[in-house]
């Protein structure tokens, strides 16, 4: 079947995120960009409110949230998981894109843990987040010298005894200083590609781990972005992610970092459109309340094209999004998809916002209008995650017959 | 709920025409296009197909599929030639105008025509545009004479003008002006009042039949003027009839576009891994491998802007085909011109299918509202505007006065 419409549930998941994102979120975004912080007060709330999320990070059986909502089968008892966390998280980041990113959980850190751990280490680590407070899980793959490029990563692990040695420095982590622990990535030896990836779960206090320097950064400045360093920390054997046995078939251990990226891209997509409909928004009502009631408007064609331009790419870049979500849920491999979803909606998003300042004029760069926050916020979807050029290998990659060697 | 999939009567449709496309359509587009014509044993091989009234009602002769059908099936004849996409579906125009704003008397009386096998050769056409015409109704009048009315103008751009069995010509009633007094008549040929005008040479899709057509004193009788499916003037839907009828053909133009940007894709993609400098396959470059990543988002992406238009229109809404339109014919545009540039000189020579593409993408942009027109409206809703009666002139009144 071909269709668009959101189902009944999908419909007030989407009302409901909202609603809050509208009357909860809007209201402190700017505030929280300014201190680049999220009160905690307000962390606690967003907290307690997790089961009302769409798509839990927690799975049920380690007393978190579980699928939520997501959970839904649709007529033929097809998972709707994919396309259920879309919809609820471009409403997220149409209020904030700061405070989704900062919402206590597991985070990026939860899909390898999810994945790849042993039971016992997804109780563990899963565990935490049953304790009352906020506690934060993060993803520390990004090194100085290696991003996009994971392969390259030099953070070393070496085997003593019963326990690990790790070497090395991570950057750009988000949640990184706050999060309870770290999934950290690191190589045997650097020469020998991925077969020699580990990934650990490196926990908040542990001796030789601290958090270096937190980035002052041009956007999302209220999300902690930080500079993590090992010097010579040990860690006990059972933090081996999905221990010894899981590395023995080679490749495995990079594999689950990527398994991330497919299901985290279409996401990723919708939280850039989420900000430039925003933006959109912003954009047409001031058109709206300052040119065009009780006037004549033959003077405002550039505008209204701008408009009706951003409106079309903004839907196009959704299809995009959905489309790999849906290819997800089916069960269908969709890492093409992924990437031109997540390509798409982020050029689509950069465009729109800077429409958006550009048709506030002068009044765009004030910092109390949004937009100029939301300008500053979209760059960092054509960066993460994959950059553009990045997501431009993946899909040349997969139309061309044999492999290119760029 | 959101869903990619097609149905299984979908996918086979779609594999029918995909095949019926790549093997009696590519190979010769270049001959169709210096005949200028498609022949005869072609249309009946795609009559046989039974796909030439593929939405129309069961009833009616057709297959009784959905507006997403039709859209799937004209991306793929497309995809083997945009001009014959639009000259094997010849009766289409003037089917769909009968379908929006006949009653069911005269759709029976002149639909039952093309189902038959005799049809193959048959066309209708739909006239509706003219040079110079005021944007908000017609230059071409029609006026009672006894029960008969007359109809006097000069018609252009008319797909099958002149050669077609049966014609709608939309005109004004006499002392009226805008769409409120627009109407619309069935005019079958061998009318003496009826002549055909010059054949339009046109920079791509010539495989159409384009041609002005020239009424005088031209008497029809009235039974044959559609009333939007009522038969009392008063009680008229004819502007929600021609909102509909514009907006389906407007989007299956739109489907058109999505299936020869992909032939372009397609060719360029397959052209590049073949083609060596420097001592590798030019795919192998970046600048080149990133320019088809560009161009395969493009298809997509405007595919699925037609697809939810086509579901949307179906529900009754007509406003995302605008969206659908403007993103198709930009989408299609930038394609065409990539595929062209990627394949260098050879691009520019008519060797290669490209250079036709980039002329036929231009055509096609201009066959349904312009995307100026598509865009506006979509503004005109944004900002609050009334959607008008949706026609393509009304819907962008409110940036003209």
């Amino acid at each position: 079947m071909i269709d668009f419409e959101l189902t009944s549930t999908q419909a007030q998941v989407k009302e409901f995120a909202h609603q809050f994102a509208k009357s909860v979120v809007r209201p402190m975004s700017l505030e929280a960009d300014r201190n680049h912080r999220i009160p905690d007060d307000f962390m606690l709330r967003l907290s307690q409110m997790r089961q009302m999320m769409t798509v839990g990070e927690v799975p049920q059986e380690y007393g978190g949230e579980g699928a939520g909502v997501g959970e839904i089968k649709d007529k033929k008892g097809k998972s709707q998981k994919n396309r259920f966390a879309l919809i609820g998280a471009e409403e997220m980041a149409w209020g904030d894109i700061s405070v989704l990113l900062s919402l206590p959980g597991p985070g990026l850190g939860g899909p390898p843990v999810q994945f790849t751990g042993t039971p016992a280490q997804r109780e563990r680590f899963f565990g935490v987040f049953k304790k009352e407070g906020l506690h934060w899980g993060a993803y520390g793959l990004t090194e100085p010298g290696a991003g996009s490029d994971v392969a390259g990563i030099r953070t070393s692990c070496r085997k003593e005894g019963k326990e690990w040695v790790l070497n090395g420095r991570k950057c750009f982590i988000t949640n990184g200083g706050r999060a309870d622990w770290v999934v950290i990535f690191a190589t045997l030896d650097p020469t020998q590609g991925r077969a020699a990836h580990r990934a650990f779960v490196v926990e908040k206090g542990t001796p030789g781990f601290y958090c270096g320097k937190i980035e002052d950064k041009m956007g999302i400045r209220a999300s902690e972005t930080a500079e993590l360093v090992l010097e010579d920390c040990r860690v006990p054997e059972e933090n081996l992610l999905g221990g010894e046995e899981h590395y023995a078939r080679g490749k495995e251990g990079f594999m689950a970092a990527m398994k991330t990226f497919d299901s985290s891209r279409p996401m990723v997509g919708v939280l850039g459109l989420g900000i430039a409909r925003g933006a959109y928004e912003y954009a047409r009502d001031f058109v709206k309340e300052n040119y065009v009631l009780g006037r004549a408007i033959p003077r405002y064609q550039l505008l209204a094209q701008t408009l009706a331009d951003d409106k079309r790419l903004l839907d196009a870049a959704r299809l995009m999004c959905w489309r790999a979500a849906w290819m997800a849920d089916e069960g269908v491999p969709n890492a093409k998809e992924s990437s031109m979803a997540k390509a798409y909606a982020a050029k689509a998003a950069m465009k729109v916002c800077t429409d958006a300042v550009q048709i506030l004029g002068a009044h765009g760069l004030e910092q109390h209008q949004f937009v100029e926050k939301w300008y500053r916020d979209i760059k960092v979807f054509d960066i993460f995650e994959g950059t553009g050029q990045i997501q431009r290998i993946v899909i040349s990659k997969r139309i061309l017959k044999e492999a290119p060697n760029f | 709920m959101i869903s990619f999939g097609l149905e299984e009567e979908q996918a086979m449709i779609q594999e029918t025409v995909r095949k019926f496309a790549v093997e009696n359509l590519r190979p010769k587009l270049r001959e169709f296009e210096h005949a200028r014509a498609l022949p005869e044993s072609l249309r009946r091989q795609f009559h046989e197909l039974g796909l030439a009234l593929v939405d129309v009602p069961e009833a009616l002769g057709g297959q009784g599929a959905s507006l997403t059908t039709a859209a799937i099936v004209q991306e793929e004849l497309a995809f083997g030639d945009p001009g014959a996409a639009i000259a094997l579906w010849s009766p289409h125009l003037f089917v769909q105008a009968v379908l929006a704003l006949g009653d069911e008397a005269q759709q029976k009386r002149f639909l039952a025509r093309f189902a038959e096998t005799a049809g193959a050769l048959r066309s209708g056409a739909v006239a509706y545009s003219e040079r110079g015409a005021p944007l908000d109704g017609f230059n071409t009048t029609a006026k009672r004479s006894g029960g008969d009315w007359i109809l006097d103008g000069k018609k252009a751009f008319v797909v099958n003008g002149g050669v077609a069995d049966l014609t709608v010509v939309f005109a004004q009633l006499e002392g009226t002006s805008g769409w409120d007094g627009a109407a619309a008549f069935v005019v079958e040929a061998g009318n003496p009042g009826l002549q055909a005008g010059e054949r339009h040479a046109l920079l791509g899709l010539d495989t159409v039949h384009a041609a002005e057509i020239v009424l005088e004193s031209c008497r029809v009788p009235d039974a044959n003027r559609l009333l939007g499916g009522s038969n009392s003037p008063k009680e008229s839907n004819f502007l929600l009839g021609s909102q509909r009828m514009f907006a389906r053909g407007g989007l299956l133009n739109a489907a058109r576009q999505v299936g020869l940007a992909r032939a372009a894709y397609e060719f360029a993609l397959d052209y590049t891994q073949e083609r060596k400098a420097f001592g590798k396959v030019i795919a192998h470059f970046q600048s080149i491998a990133f320019t088809l990543a560009e161009m395969h988002m493009d298809v997509e992406a405007a595919r699925w802007m037609v697809w939810r238009a086509a579901v949307e229109l179906e529900k009754g809404k007509v406003e995302t085909v605008y969206e659908a339109i403007a993103h198709a014919n930009e989408a299609a545009w930038r394609v065409a011109d990539n595929g062209v540039q990627l394949l260098g000189g050879a691009g520019y020579i008519r060797d290669y299918p490209v250079e036709k593409w980039m002329r036929d993408t231009k055509a096609l942009a201009l066959f349904g509202p312009p995307s100026e027109c598509a865009s506006l409206a979509v503004a005109a809703r944004e900002l609050g505007h009334s959607f008008g009666s949706g026609l393509p002139s009304s819907a962008i009144q409110p940036f003209f006065t």
